[in-house]
């Protein structure tokens, strides 16, 4: 009986090096990344949106000068909460289950944090168990669940992670 | 860019068009020409009024609309019948004419099913290029009045789920822009199916008749050209042909107000599973008499024949009406059509046969009890639609009857001015908008139960002050103030044990949702715990009040030892409370107990603690103080010293059993209540089991795994330990 062979990339997880949006430049590789593995089709103008306005909340991976994963995300204020946004995440298939995801996501979230936001916020189909452990494991709890959200009838968990509130301001003495 | 300028640079001569009084034409294109040439692919001009946001939300992909890029067979319904792609009549060959027939009206109910089941009616049911020029079809008698009917159902259908007002995300359903839903004469619809369906009959009888060698007095025209599958043909149809007719009259029989159709409506839904079978009877002999086999998986298939239909198209559509989503969306399998088909049926039955209980109670446990078996959008709306109409408990009950007669007070009140105070005109719009929101999908539902519980704290409060400023002072009592006093105590003790079932449905709904992850279940359960508590006692509370109001009423000079002894019992609807209650404390302590002893089930991350997880799973309960004084601290403090000692002296799970065995009989007469206990039951019984296994072994074995499963019992979850 032949093992379901996924063909993976060896290599060391120090190969792998992570880089915040540095411009035009990188725009090809996310957009590339991206229509390859997900399956909604965006338009240039989108990825525009997101990078342009929240360059510092988008990251790359690279192993050996070739990218093989990023984070698109945005914040902004919404209803009174100032909030953080997952819009997209992709790993390609080699690179799978190895950390690679969750080091992107971590270091937006972080960045988050750091620019204020009180919470963040993404959608993920209830059947994608990698994404709901993945952001089970950073602290994200499944909020809502959205009848139908995807067009192909399959719902979605709205997930968030709520930050604590922030230390109060140390008391000069 | 239109579909007339060319693509070589070459534009439309533009000076022909003569100046108006106020208007005068100039020529741009050169000045377009440059401003293309100038930019360069995936730049944009932007400005104050139009950035990156309107840019990326201008833009949608595969809309024919905006996207001129997506390459269409046809651009319009003309030029698609004119280039022949829905011929009438269909073939010139009668026979193949009949089979093609029969592919149209099995793919119809294909789309009609996808359509219920969340896509929009312009890519299903639409996509049929006969319904959207329906008259041209006029000279096709059977075909035209199946069509006729379909779009009859469809506009009734789109009717019901309107009024229902409560479409929760499935507003994609009534989305008709555009659409040929109204045709005149469609009311009549049934007289020229009923023509049509006699026709077949008739002929169906002919060739009975000729195979039996009879000789018939009448000289019909056969349906098509070749004998020997004239019977079958025909059969075929008429199945086709009745369960449409029945489906139409089971609409129109729900509709009718006060739920006075609901009888007739049984029938007809007997008589549609009747024709549903033979219409899947009939796939054998409609797949046979094609000759070839078709490609591909039969069950895949939109007709029973397999066999691609004529007349579809569903991209005609898309540069017609207003939002539809432009993806290609898969229309369900006959074969799934048809069990969608069987689904709906059953839950309108089930509807059709509830007996308009004048209890709320009643109601709303019926309401629970349904939506068990999931049902779809359109049956949910008939339910929605029964349960409140005109403002009125089934259009029948007056709201302000409904809730005295909830609240156990006696019969006469609900005559009572008392009805006219504001606080209570608001507590009958959160009981009809509570129904409302019980017939939704578990998700919306969840959402909208959460953010209730504002309102119906909020009513508590108002109502018990209209309560205290009323009464407060008073020191006379007339006989009118006290009633009207009784009433308020009994409604607000009624209002607060509703909120806290409306709290415990919000609660268990998580579990349904899958909305918890088992590092929360301590908590869960823990909360669950607390509102239980509260809720059997506003239950006890407001069963001893209207015990006690009744007493009074009868003028009971002495109690008879009777008397009493129903007086200390606890009312079985309560012991089944404190069933839930013991289940919810052994799964709290457990899990805590676990959690203390070998760290199991926590989930610790980088950015938030269990705390901020707690905060967002029950703000809306907190917000509300719903229970009040119930806190994180309260949580930590109660949960911090459970450890397997602890456990091992107290078993909530054995006084579960046995309080399970002890209320079954108070219930004997409810099927639905005694098959709960009966699942309680297992419940109990394997966690305290798994209780005393853990408890013996758990901090010594390290290859003692634990896990939960809600295999018995929908949100008591059943422990299950293995070696790993």
């Amino acid at each position: 009986m032949e093992a379901m062979a996924e063909e993976k990339t060896e290599f060391e997880e120090s190969e792998i090096k992570y880089v915040s949006y540095g411009g035009e430049h990188h725009l090809p590789l996310i957009m590339n990344l991206v229509d390859q593995e997900l399956s909604e089709p965006y338009s240039i103008f989108t990825y525009r949106y997101f990078v342009y306005l929240w360059p510092q909340l988008s990251f790359l991976a690279f192993h050996k000068g070739k990218c093989v994963g990023t984070v698109v995300c945005k914040m902004g204020e919404h209803r009174n909460t100032f909030r953080g946004y997952i819009a997209m995440l992709v790993v390609i298939k080699p690179y799978r289950g190895r950390g690679i995801a969750t080091e992107l996501v971590t270091r937006s979230i972080r960045m988050m944090m750091e620019s204020g936001c009180e919470e963040v916020t993404l959608e993920a189909e209830v059947t994608n168990k990698g994404a709901l452990a993945l952001y089970g494991r950073l602290g994200f709890i499944r909020a809502k669940r959205l009848f139908h959200y995807y067009l192909n009838g399959v719902d979605a968990f709205r997930l968030k992670l709520l930050f604590p509130p922030p230390p109060p301001p140390r008391q000069e003495l | 860019m239109s579909d007339n300028a060319s693509m070589d640079g070459h534009p439309p001569n533009l000076s022909s068009i003569p100046a108006g009084d106020s208007s005068l034409w100039a020529d741009a294109s050169p000045l377009l020409q440059a401003a293309c040439t100038g930019l360069r692919d995936g730049e944009l001009i932007h400005g104050d009024n139009f950035n990156l946001f309107a840019a990326m939300s201008a833009l949608e992909i595969m809309d024919p609309k905006m996207d001129s890029g997506i390459v269409r067979t046809y651009y319009s319904i003309d030029e698609a019948i004119e280039n022949g792609a829905a011929p009438i009549p269909i073939s010139p060959d009668s026979t193949i004419d009949v089979q093609c027939t029969i592919d149209i009206m099995d793919h119809l109910l294909a789309c009609e099913a996808a359509w219920h089941k969340g896509h929009s009616l312009a890519q299903t049911v639409f996509s049929c290029i006969y319904l959207l020029r329906l008259d041209r079809t006029a000279p096709h008698a059977l075909l035209h009045s199946y069509c006729r009917v379909v779009r009859a159902t469809c506009k009734a259908v789109v009717s019901v789920v309107s009024d229902a007002r409560t479409h929760e995300e499935e507003d994609l359903f009534t989305m008709v822009y555009g659409l040929p839903l109204n045709g005149d004469g469609d009311d009549k619809c049934l007289s020229m199916l009923n023509a049509v369906e006699e026709t077949i009959s008739r002929q169906l009888r002919a060739c009975k008749a000729a195979s039996s060698k009879r000789r018939l007095p009448e000289d019909l025209e056969p349906l098509q050209s070749n004998p020997n599958l004239e019977e079958g043909f025909c059969k075929a149809l008429l199945c086709r042909l009745r369960f449409r007719k029945h489906f139409f009259h089971i609409l129109a029989c729900m509709k009718r107000p006060q739920g006075r159709g609901l009888e007739s409506a049984r029938k007809h839904i007997a008589s549609c599973m009747t024709e549903l079978d033979s219409i899947l009877k009939s796939a054998d002999f409609v797949r046979s008499c094609f000759g070839e086999s078709c490609e591909g998986d039969i069950d895949e298939k939109t007709t029973a024949s397999g066999h691609e239909p004529i007349g579809f198209d569903a991209t005609l559509n898309s540069r017609l009406s207003a939002p539809m989503p432009p993806r290609a969306i898969k229309i369900l399998s006959w074969k799934k059509a048809v069990e969608y088909f069987v689904k709906l049926l059953h839950d309108l039955d089930a509807i059709c046969s509830y007996s308009l209980d004048p209890h709320l109670e009643s109601l709303l446990r019926f309401v629970v009890q349904f939506q068990k078996s999931q049902p779809d959008l359109v049956a949910r709306s008939h339910l929605q639609l029964l349960s409140v109409q005109d403002g009125k408990l089934y259009g029948r009950d007056p709201f302000f009857a409904v809730i005295t007669k909830a609240a156990a007070l006696p019969e006469a009140t609900k005559n009572h001015d008392i009805q006219k105070n504001e606080s209570i005109v608001q507590l009958g719009m959160l009981v009809m908008n509570l129904l409302k929101i019980l017939c939704t999908n578990a998700a919306w539902q969840r959402r909208k139960l959460g953010k209730l519980l504002q309102d119906w704290r909020v009513i508590y409060l108002q109502l018990e002050l209209a309560f205290r400023n009323e009464f407060g002072e008073v020191s006379s009592s007339s006989n009118d103030e006290n009633i009207c006093m009784k009433i308020f105590q009994h409604i607000l003790l009624w209002v607060e044990e509703q909120t806290y079932w409306i709290a415990f449905r919000f609660l268990i709904l998580g579990f349904e949702l899958e909305l918890y992850s088992t590092s929360e279940y301590c908590m869960v359960y823990w909360y669950l715990y607390a509102v239980l508590i509260k809720l059997a006692e506003k239950t006890h509370l407001k069963m001893a009040v209207s015990y006690d109001t009744a007493k009074r009423k009868g003028k009971k000079k002495k109690d008879s030892p009777k008397d009493l002894a129903r007086e200390s019992r606890i009312p079985p609807a309560v012991l089944f409370l404190q069933c839930y209650i013991c289940l919810a404390e052994g799964l709290t302590m457990m899990l805590a107990a676990l959690r203390n002893e070998i760290s199991v089930f926590q989930s610790p991350g980088p950015f938030n603690t269990e705390q901020e997880k707690f905060a967002q799973h029950f703000e809306l309960l907190q917000r509300a103080c719903i229970p009040d004084h119930v806190s994180y601290p309260s949580y930590k403090e109660s949960t911090t010293h459970a450890r397997f000692s602890t456990l091992a002296m107290y078993n909530y799970f054995k006084d579960a059993q046995r309080m399970v065995k002890e209320v079954k009989s108070s219930f004997s007469n409810d099927p639905d209540r005694l098959a709960e206990l009966r699942k309680l039951e297992q419940v109990a019984e394997h966690n305290s089991v798994a209780q005393n296994l853990i408890c013996r072994l758990g901090a010594l074995d390290p290859s003692l795994k634990v896990s939960f499963e809600f295999s018995h019992h929908p949100f008591f979850a059943t422990v299950v330990v293995k070696r790993s």
